[in-house]
């Protein structure tokens, strides 16, 4: 510890002159006005990223990189992970860590494909089951959020291991399915060459920006989020609003089950997990683009994209499946990391120190 | 307060600064300013928001460089302004609002954390005493063991100056102090005093910042206003008063504004409140009329500070009814409160009445963000529309709907959540601490919006501290000692002497 440190260097003291060191004072200013600041002016930044991780791609393993295939094992590949995103962002838009969503993934999956070829449900009533089921693991999230008072991280840490038991026990841990041919049209159809797969993704992602980003329901629901003894003041059920985003997600998790368990007809007990830090990733990275600082459906879309493309150009270039781990895991960070500096240059420019070069001498 | 510090010959200042220039993009925010603090006087520097004084507190404090040209002598000797360190090095120590505090370690450890004694190996045992004997030095009564979180403000505040004080700062050290009775109730703002006259009498130095002036007349030696950037005036405080001071601090006189919004004639009930226990109030009655505005006052710890939480609900009272406008709401919660028509800012803008992040707009619809009757669907346009015509109405500064809420001055936030309750129509407006750090200026303001708000047909209750915002804005006040309500000052009878009487003798009686 610096001994010229009179004063604690305090997030959001509004003038913290002792945190900048020995340091002369404009340095930090000057640092601030370039990269980082055109960075955050730049919320499309993610979108020439894109760009240019497909222009590298292209030039690098152009035969194995710009093809059909490619580009349709993307959509398959993302779209259960942005089903899942969508529903673990309306929790975190709340303010609540569902970490039991891949999880409940799985769990579907498993189910689904056990009603289905076990149990020899119609498939429509093996669907309702597993959503509805699911749907109540969400509500018993949120009540052990919002009533009980547990901490969303650890309450979901909690379920998630139980939900992984009760997916085991159904599965006796063997390979389960497969599902009927005419249920995995449900994936796999396709129509005038489009997969129906880019439908399911307009569709949840258009219902949740809409319900997020447009209604005085998300508007209260972000809220929540953002600052929960305020949303209580201004007149916000939060604790509705929790357990309802709770139950959004748990729901949202398990239609992406259904819809994995329709793409590939025979899945494990272990498959949901994987998807948690895609998910996760996107949603975070999503922060920073288009609308910074705020959970938000075209960021989070932009942000799977992106991550989908890397992963699935360094795998056809290197053919290795761990540049997917590294990948995703140092998206997470870089997000995450890139999000808390945004949010702090946006929200301490005091009236006094305006972002301008000190120009003297 | 006696002078009897080197009179006879001429002493080297503590801070003789002169044309103190500093430009922001082209802007200048101090002009040529200048200040000169004697050795071991309280010396206070005044001025409403956007003066210049917190810019030149910052240029001394190592944050802003100076325009060339500006002379700035610390003991005689030239100080290069612009480094952190070389101010620290000059004994210059800073206390700002934000403390600087972590709450969830001891008193020990956030001394230790500016001061560390250097030996290698750190003893809690060692550092204890050490620091329970400089608390002890000061006649203060904290507890070296005990959590931050657990201490009042004001020992809080005691604690980081003491920290800073005694970080290698030696008896000619010059601290200055930033608003530090800000967030301090009244009647411990003596205990703080206590301090700085004791650090006085052993040669420190004390520059003093504050919004506060009868506190000023009664602290400070001397006295520099700053305004519009130039140093309009530096005087004793002794040859001060309250209105001269003011009239300094403002460029014209307050008086010449006093109470314009009519007196508008006492409508229906909106809130009444009856029997109402819960924290330490005991048995609270209220009923208020549409265009009154009563006050609810009282020393910290009377009562006074939790009473308007408890009728909201963000408090559970144990008993007691609440109705508004003849509905009964008692068991009901803050939603349903709201919707009939109840207000409630709370004094702590930044974490219950803000989403601090958010802009502007966000901030001000928040209770009911404009929305198309067919499927909700909310639009940006008719939003930004609406959150002007309130922010203009208010006067909020800048008129930018989508600025961030944090880089608000305290003024223009309060301004804000006061056009969020006035654009939900409240019948019933209540306002915990409504000008806590505002500048006098937006004060005036604000208070004119809640004289206003009354005579448009709300009731508005304000629980404040600040005895002359009572008597200025209040039809009457309530005055708490001991959770009851002791007495009750209207209209004729209500004066600063009055209400200060009543407050110090409802809390003897108790």
């Amino acid at each position: 510890m610096t001994n010229d440190t009179s004063v604690d260097p305090g997030v959001d003291a509004p003038l913290a002159p002792a945190t900048a060191g020995p340091a002369p004072a404009s340095a930090p200013q000057k640092t601030g006005g370039s990269w980082t600041s055109k960075l955050q002016v730049n919320r499309f930044s993610g979108i020439y990223l894109w760009a240019a991780l497909i222009l590298l791609f292209s030039l690098w393993i152009p035969n194995l990189f710009l093809t059909n295939a490619t580009l349709q094992g993307i959509i398959a590949d993302q779209s259960v992970t942005i089903i899942l995103a969508m529903g673990v962002m309306v929790a975190l838009a709340a303010g609540q860590y569902d970490l039991s969503a891949a999880q409940v993934l799985g769990f579907a999956a498993v189910s689904t494909a056990w009603l289905i070829s076990v149990a020899k449900v119609n498939p429509v009533l093996a669907v309702l089951i597993t959503v509805v089921g699911c749907a109540i693991i969400g509500l018993i999230n949120g009540l052990l959020v919002a009533v009980v008072g547990i901490n969303s991280f650890i309450a979901t840490l909690g379920t998630s291991s139980i939900v992984l038991a009760l997916t085991s026990l159904l599965s006796g841990d063997r390979l389960v399915g497969p599902v009927t041919d005419s249920f995995k049209q449900i994936a796999l159809a396709k129509f005038f060459g489009v997969p129906v797969l880019v439908a399911y993704i307009i569709v949840a992602s258009v219902l949740v920006w809409y319900v997020l980003e447009h209604t005085p329901v998300g508007r209260r629901l972000s809220a929540t989020g953002a600052n929960i003894e305020t949303a209580r003041l201004v007149g916000v059920r939060v604790k509705k609003y929790i357990v309802v985003s709770m139950v959004i997600s748990a729901a949202m998790a398990s239609l992406a089950g259904v819809l994995l368990v329709a793409r590939v007809g025979t899945v494990s007990s272990t498959i949901g997990p994987s998807y948690l830090l895609p998910a996760f990733a996107g949603v975070f990275l999503g922060t920073t683009q288009l609308k910074p600082g705020r959970f938000n459906v075209w960021g989070t879309l932009l942000a799977l994209f992106l991550l989908a493309t890397g992963v699935k150009g360094f795998q056809l270039a290197i053919g290795a499946n761990w540049i997917t781990y590294v990948f995703n895991g140092l998206a997470l960070i870089v997000a995450v990391g890139l999000a808390v500096v945004f949010e702090r240059r946006r929200t301490t420019k005091v009236k006094d120190t305006p972002k301008v070069k000190d120009i003297s001498n | 307060m006696s002078d009897t510090i080197n009179t006879a010959t001429e002493p080297i200042p503590a801070i003789a600064i002169k044309s103190l220039t500093k430009s922001f993009a082209g802007v200048q925010a101090l002009k040529s300013a200048e200040l000169e603090v004697r050795r071991g006087e309280v010396h206070a520097l005044l001025g409403v928001n956007g003066s210049g004084k917190s810019t030149l507190i910052k240029v001394l404090a190592g944050f802003h460089r100076p325009d060339p040209g500006a002379e700035i002598m610390l003991g005689g000797e030239p100080h290069e302004a612009g480094s952190a360190s070389a101010a620290h090095a000059a004994g210059l120590r800073f206390i700002h609002q934000d403390l600087g505090l972590i709450d969830t370690l001891t008193v020990e450890e956030n001394f230790s954390l500016g001061t560390k004694s250097g030996r290698g190996w750190l003893s809690d045992r060692r550092e204890q005493k050490r620091v329970q004997a400089i608390l002890d030095r000061y006649e203060v009564d904290i507890d070296a063991k005990s959590l931050a979180l657990e201490l009042s403000p004001t020992h809080r505040s005691i604690l980081a100056i003491l920290r800073a004080v005694e970080d290698q700062m030696g008896s000619d050290g010059i601290v200055v102090l930033d608003e530090p009775t800000a967030a301090l109730p009244r009647d411990e703002v003596h205990q703080l005093f206590r301090i700085i006259k004791r650090l006085k009498a052993t040669g420190v130095t004390i520059v003093y910042v504050s919004h506060r002036m009868p506190e000023i007349l009664e602290i400070a030696d001397r006295v520099t206003v700053l305004r519009d950037g130039r140093t309009v005036a530096t005087a004793e405080a002794a040859d001060l008063t309250l209105d001269s001071l003011v009239k300094l601090v403002l460029g014209f006189d307050l008086k010449a504004l006093s109470r314009t919004a009519a007196d508008a004639e006492l409508g229906d009930v909106q809130l009444s409140v009856t029997g109402l226990t819960g924290d330490v109030v005991e048995d609270f009655d209220l009923e208020a009329r549409a265009g009154e505005v009563i006050g609810v006052t009282g020393l910290l710890g009377s009562g006074y500070e939790d009473v308007l939480g408890l009728v909201f609900g963000a408090a559970k009272p144990y008993s007691g009814s609440i109705r508004l406008g003849g509905l009964d709401v008692t068991g009901e919660d803050q939603a349903h409160r709201i919707a009939n028509g109840l207000a409630y800012a709370p004094a702590d803008r930044k974490h219950l009445g803000s989403m601090p992040e958010w802009s502007v707009r966000e901030n001000l619809t928040l209770p009911d963000p404009p929305s198309h009757r067919f499927m909700g669907w909310m639009t940006k346009r008719r939003e930004v529309a609406e959150t002007l015509e309130w922010i203009e109405k208010m006067d909020v500064v800048p008129v930018e709907t989508e600025k961030v809420f944090a880089t608000l001055s305290g003024g223009n936030q309060q301004k804000v959540v006061m056009g969020r309750w006035l654009r939900m129509q409240a019948k019933a407006i209540m306002l915990d601490e409504p000008t806590n750090g505002v500048d006098a200026s937006a004060k005036r303001a604000i208070h004119l919006a809640l004289r206003e708000a009354a005579a448009n047909g709300a009731a508005v209750i304000v629980s404040s501290s600040d005895i002359e915002e009572l008597v200025q804005v209040c039809d009457r006040v309530l005055v708490m000692g001991d959770g009851r309500i002791r007495a009750q000052l209207v209209k004729g009878e209500l004066t600063d002497d009055a209400l200060n009487t009543a407050v110090m003798t409802a809390t003897a009686a108790a």
